[in-house]
């Protein structure tokens, strides 16, 4: 055995079982910031994941799939594609893909030939005999196409889904047939046949997709390539349809959500960042408490290096160990955390039903090197302090702590400064088209240190006022000497403290200000009486459309003054770069909608339906994505043709992150060939009640979702809570874990005075007052923290609002102050604090004067 | 260093009696059977080698430890069957205590730690700056109230610590080897300090001490031995 195992052992691991509750505390606190990691990875990809093809798990992987640049295909392409294929032996699959609800369930319905799937040795549809011989009341039901479903859902006899604007009763055929030895069917998958779904959808004779799959061979691989060029060629080179592999999908939703899942991994390092700085503070105060050990040891010949080494192995086993429950905490809050994550996904960008997350061998390994990494660069300045321990000082007890940047304040205003530089500089461009703020999250990270060091080296300013109740109470007195004379402890408190306070209230200030703005832009958008969508339609980017037939009704049905259509097509300006093209009357987007402007037009020509054609306004995001301005051309594939369009204004919408492209109604119906509306708005007659108007029209139009302005609102807002629900876990989180660390300093605190409780218990102190005494030392910290946390806050709001969200997203905010929820913040953060101080407090008067830990 | 005064009069109640103390920690027994008393005003030294129980039998009378058998009064009150408040209320009322490391709060001036015994007592603001000032001045650190623990000498701090331990004007004076840190020459001006101060207030002082010289001051001395009290002198 080395040395330096043998001092592991024998005094390290020792010092853990002298003190085993704060240990704990310290691996529970490395676990957590380990754990939000894991979770946030984990349920990202899960919910990425969750973008692949459905039909993958009834077929194996498709080898190429054709896609129309917008809309959909016609189904007259398969004739042609089978006469170009000739005899190659290739399986032709025309798919038809939708969204069904069901309650607050969501399906991926799936429509395919299923005889010619069939065909293939992966999938055998065939019927359940069981189903087949329940009641003659499901022969009833034989207008309605049998579907195919997960296990679970195939317990049910039928599944009542709205499909689009239609409400069906779908009787249950049988279990999805799985690919052999590939994933289960998921439960939220619905298959039917082609036909049937074309017609409850209103795409008879359209279709979204093809897929072809090559026969198994030893020539798969040259004929895969053959396939390819020709489909490419067929395709004419992306004008009528773009080729791409399976995995494509994949990727365009990784790159759409790229951001969104960056800023979301980078707040789930807040915990581990506080959790940093509380390692720091605890292995730091381990080498004051053993100081005299260490000098022993190195009066007993010990080496610099071999103290240096145990203690960063000291490190590196509670990262270890903090890592594997980490773990366990990632994957368990990653089961809640996919949820969160996909309804975030569903509001900003797809469609997505991902309900749980799995952990592989490389995220365990991830999770032990986080763990690792983390604890061993907290330990790397209490190491070197241990090996520079004198052997000569054997009966030092310093309080102070942590290296001599912490007493500095100068050092906390060059970290301002240089954030301040920092967040001048532009988002850099990753490959994959991706805006990253570095420089923006390089400032936040900047201005964080910053105010931990400034503010902390500022604690002694709280000892004057505090002087007023020193003399009052002897408990005070105690208190407010430790403020007079921090100790390097308090002030790592305050910075572990300050950062995650900071943090969340920074982030609850970008929140508000986005409900803030989103509350303005729907006041200013919605000024129609009622809203008219395909029930179908649950997720914001979904475009389920509502037939001209059904439309044209609404707008001629009793009691309606005026419609208002939406059309909106997907659109794909380039691999990779999905976006949606709408049509509308844009003369009333002047008159009803009152736009909020970032770039308002110069005339008013855009509005002008006589005028526009070949105008278009575009939202913010579209204009950031693509970097499109006032004036500049864009050209975009339709199925008449490339058209090209001038921008006329740039308009803000923060209702998807993709951007749009806005013009006339008619001119987007031409080009489309399709006269189909995705939103129907209508403004009453005068005189007739919108919400009796409404139920008129739920009982005419029941696959219909109708309504009113104030539930759209609420509807609106009450998505956008959804979408930030995990950043609101996130903050809590970060909080626990600085509140826990605020505990664990004073329980050093207390360690490192031990001295001081035996002297106070022979004064007459009783435990309840030297707990009163370190109730108030916390409670002064933690509203140090606080008032720090909450200026950094304004800091960092405007930093997240300002730079980052602009450079990610594209979206302008307004500032707004949730004075509120920051008041809230504070008390529970002060309340918690000086609750556990007194709770340690407690301990600590009970500390015996001898003993080590 | 003169000798003490004659003894005071035991006639009356003594004001700390010890009876049949025993204290092990583990299979270690570190008191057994120990028994001695204390009359008003007298000035009782313990002696014995390292090891001996005198630190551990002065924090049972002290109230900081707990004895496992026999039984510990003072004045009227057994203590040692108190429960912890209780225990606290007794030793800032009535105890007083000096270190031999000196145990001043390091936070705190010199004026602001002989102050916090009469803090915990509730005592008007005036009267503590008062009786502060006073037992500055009579320890002659009146120019020092101010300054930090930290920036006094060794016989500074512990003349501080004997203001502090007196400034309550406790019953019961304890002291454990409270010139053991200190030079001869600083050594025998705080024990002339703590005989003068004593004879003033006229606290009970049990003092543990090896000196000969800490012990000369004291009316009486008990030499402990393998938790024992195996003379009396």
């Amino acid at each position: 055995m080395t040395l330096a195992a043998l001092l592991l052992r024998r005094f390290s691991l020792r010092h853990w079982r002298l003190a085993p509750g704060q240990n704990a505390m310290l691996v529970f606190i490395l676990a957590l910031g380990v754990g939000v990691f894991v979770a946030i990875r984990l349920a990202n990809r899960a919910a990425v994941a969750s973008f692949s093809n459905f039909t993958d798990v009834l077929v194996g992987q498709s080898d190429w799939i054709i896609e129309p640049p917008d809309g959909t295909l016609p189904e007259s392409v398969l004739p042609e594609l089978r006469a170009a294929l000739g005899d190659r032996p290739v399986t032709i699959i025309p798919v038809v893909e939708a969204t069904g609800s069901a309650g607050n369930s969501i399906y991926t319905v799936l429509g395919l030939d299923l005889v010619g799937v069939s065909n293939l040795e992966t999938a055998k549809f065939e019927q359940d005999k069981s189903l087949e011989a329940a009641a003659g009341f499901w022969s009833d039901l034989r207008p309605m196409p049998r579907i195919w479903v997960g296990p679970r859902a195939a317990r049910r006899r039928y599944l009542s889904l709205v499909i689009g604007e239609t409400p069906c009763v779908l009787p249950v055929a049988g279990v999805i047939p799985g690919v052999p030895d590939g994933p289960p069917p998921p439960e939220d998958l619905v298959v039917m046949d082609l036909p049937a779904l074309q017609r409850i959808t209103g795409r008879v004779g359209r279709l979204d997709r093809v897929e072809f799959v090559i026969a198994a061979g030893p020539q798969a691989d040259a004929r895969r390539e053959e396939l390819g060029a020709l489909l490419t060629k067929l395709g004419a080179d992306g004008e009528r349809w773009s080729v791409r592999t399976p995995g494509a999908r994949r990727e365009t939703a990784a790159k759409m959500t790229a951001a969104f899942r960056l800023n979301l991994t980078i707040l789930s390092l807040i915990a581990l960042l506080v959790g940093l700085y509380l390692i720091f503070q605890a292995l730091d105060g381990a080498v004051v408490r053993r100081r005299g050990e260490i000098a022993i040891l190195r009066s007993l010949g010990v080496e610099e290096r071999t103290i240096r080494a145990v203690w960063l192995l000291e490190a590196a086993a509670l990262g270890l160990v903090g890592g594997a429950v980490g773990l366990g905490l990632g994957w368990a809050g990653a089961q809640g955390a996919v949820r969160a994550v996909g309804q975030t996904f569903n509001a900003l960008y797809f469609t997505t039903t991902v309900q749980t997350a799995s952990l592989d061998l490389g995220d365990a390994g991830l999770a032990l090197l986080l763990g690792v990494a983390a604890s061993v660069v907290a330990g790397w300045w209490p190491a070197r302090e241990a090996a520079a321990t004198p052997p000569a000082q054997i009966l030092g007890r310093s309080v102070a702590a942590g290296p001599g940047l912490w007493r500095s304040p100068l050092v906390g205003v060059a970290a301002f400064a240089a954030g301040l530089v920092l967040t001048r500089l532009p988002a850099l461009r990753l490959a994959s088209g991706v805006r990253f703020p570095l420089a923006g999250y390089a400032a936040a990270l900047a201005w964080i240190l910053g105010g931990g060091i400034g503010f902390a080296a500022g604690l002694t300013l709280l000892s004057r006022p505090g002087r007023w109740l020193a003399r009052h109470s002897g408990g005070a007195r105690i208190a407010n000497g430790h403020l007079a004379h921090p100790s390097g402890r308090h002030r790592l408190a305050i910075a572990a403290l300050l950062c995650a306070v900071g943090m969340s209230a920074g982030m609850a200030i970008l929140v508000a200000s986005f409900e803030h703005t989103v509350r303005l832009w729907v006041a200013r958008s919605l000024q129609a009486d009622l809203y008219i969508s395909s029930a179908g339609a649950r997720s914001a980017a979904a475009d389920v459309p509502i037939p001209s037939s059904t439309w044209r009704r609404l707008a001629a049905y009793p009691g309606v003054g005026q419609a208002w259509i939406l059309a909106t097509f997907p659109l794909q300006l380039g691999p990779g770069a999905p976006t949606l093209l709408s049509g509308t009357d844009l003369g009333m987007t002047q008159t009803h909608a009152n736009l909020p402007w970032v770039e308002e037009p110069r005339s008013g020509e855009v509005f002008d339906p006589r005028r526009n054609a070949g105008l278009a306004l575009v939202s913010e995001s579209f204009s950031d994505r693509f970097q499109r301005h006032r004036g500049d051309q864009l050209s975009f594939p339709t199925p008449s043709g490339i058209q090209t369009v001038t921008v006329a204004g740039v308009y803000a919408d923060y209702g998807n992150e993709r951007g749009a492209i806005l013009v006339q109604e008619q001119q987007l119906a031409a080009w489309m060939r399709d006269d189909s509306a995705t939103h129907v708005s209508l403004f009453v007659r005068p005189g007739v009640s919108a919400e009796t108007l409404r139920v008129y029209l739920r009982r005419d139009f029941p696959g219909l979702a109708v309504l009113t302005q104030a539930s759209l609102r609420d509807h609106i807002l009450r998505v956008f809570r959804q979408t930030f629900t995990i950043t609101y876990a996130l903050e809590v989180i970060g909080v626990v874990v600085a509140v826990a660390g605020l505990a664990l300093a004073m329980a050093s605190v207390l360690l490192d005075r031990r001295d001081e409780l035996t002297t106070l218990r022979a004064l007459g102190f009783s435990r309840g007052e030297i707990a009163w005494a370190s109730s108030l030392e916390g409670l002064a910290v933690a509203l140090w923290a606080i008032l720090g946390g909450l200026l950094l806050s304004l800091a960092l709001g405007w930093i997240l609002i300002r730079v980052i969200n602009k450079q990610s997203f594209g979206w302008t905010l307004s500032f707004d102050l949730p004075r509120l929820q920051l008041a809230i913040l504070a008390l529970a953060v002060a309340a918690t604090g000086w609750a556990v101080s007194y709770g340690v407090g407690l301990w600590g008067a009970n500390l015996p004067a001898d003993q080590e830990e | 260093m003169p000798p003490p005064d004659a003894a005071p009069s035991l006639s009356e109640a003594p004001l700390l009696k010890v009876e049949g103390v025993g204290k092990s920690y583990g299979l270690r027994a570190v008191l057994a059977e120990v028994c001695l008393t204390v009359g008003a005003g007298e000035r009782l030294a313990l002696t014995g080698p390292s090891g001996s129980g005198k630190t551990t039998l002065l924090n049972c009378i002290g109230g900081v430890d707990r004895p496992d058998t026999g039984a510990i009064f003072l004045e009227d009150s057994r203590i040692d069957r108190l429960d912890n408040a209780a225990l606290a209320r007794v030793r800032r009322e009535r105890i007083g205590t000096i270190f031999q490391f000196f145990h001043l709060l390091p936070t705190l001036t010199v004026a602001e730690n002989v102050e916090l015994p009469l803090q915990l007592l509730r005592v008007p603001l005036a009267a503590r700056t008062e009786r502060v000032r006073a037992l500055l001045e009579r320890v002659g650190l009146t120019a020092r109230s101010a300054a930090l623990p930290s920036q006094l000498s060794g016989g500074e701090q512990q003349r501080v610590a004997i203001a502090r331990a007196l400034v309550h004007r406790p019953t019961l004076l304890l002291a454990d080897e409270p010139t053991g840190n200190l030079d001869s020459a600083n050594g025998g001006k705080i024990l002339a300090l703590l005989r003068e101060m004593t004879d003033e207030a006229r606290p009970a002082l049990v003092l543990v001490t090896h000196s000969e010289a800490a012990a000369a001051i004291c009316h009486r001395r008990l030499h402990l031995r393998d938790g024992r009290i195996v003379a009396e002198t």
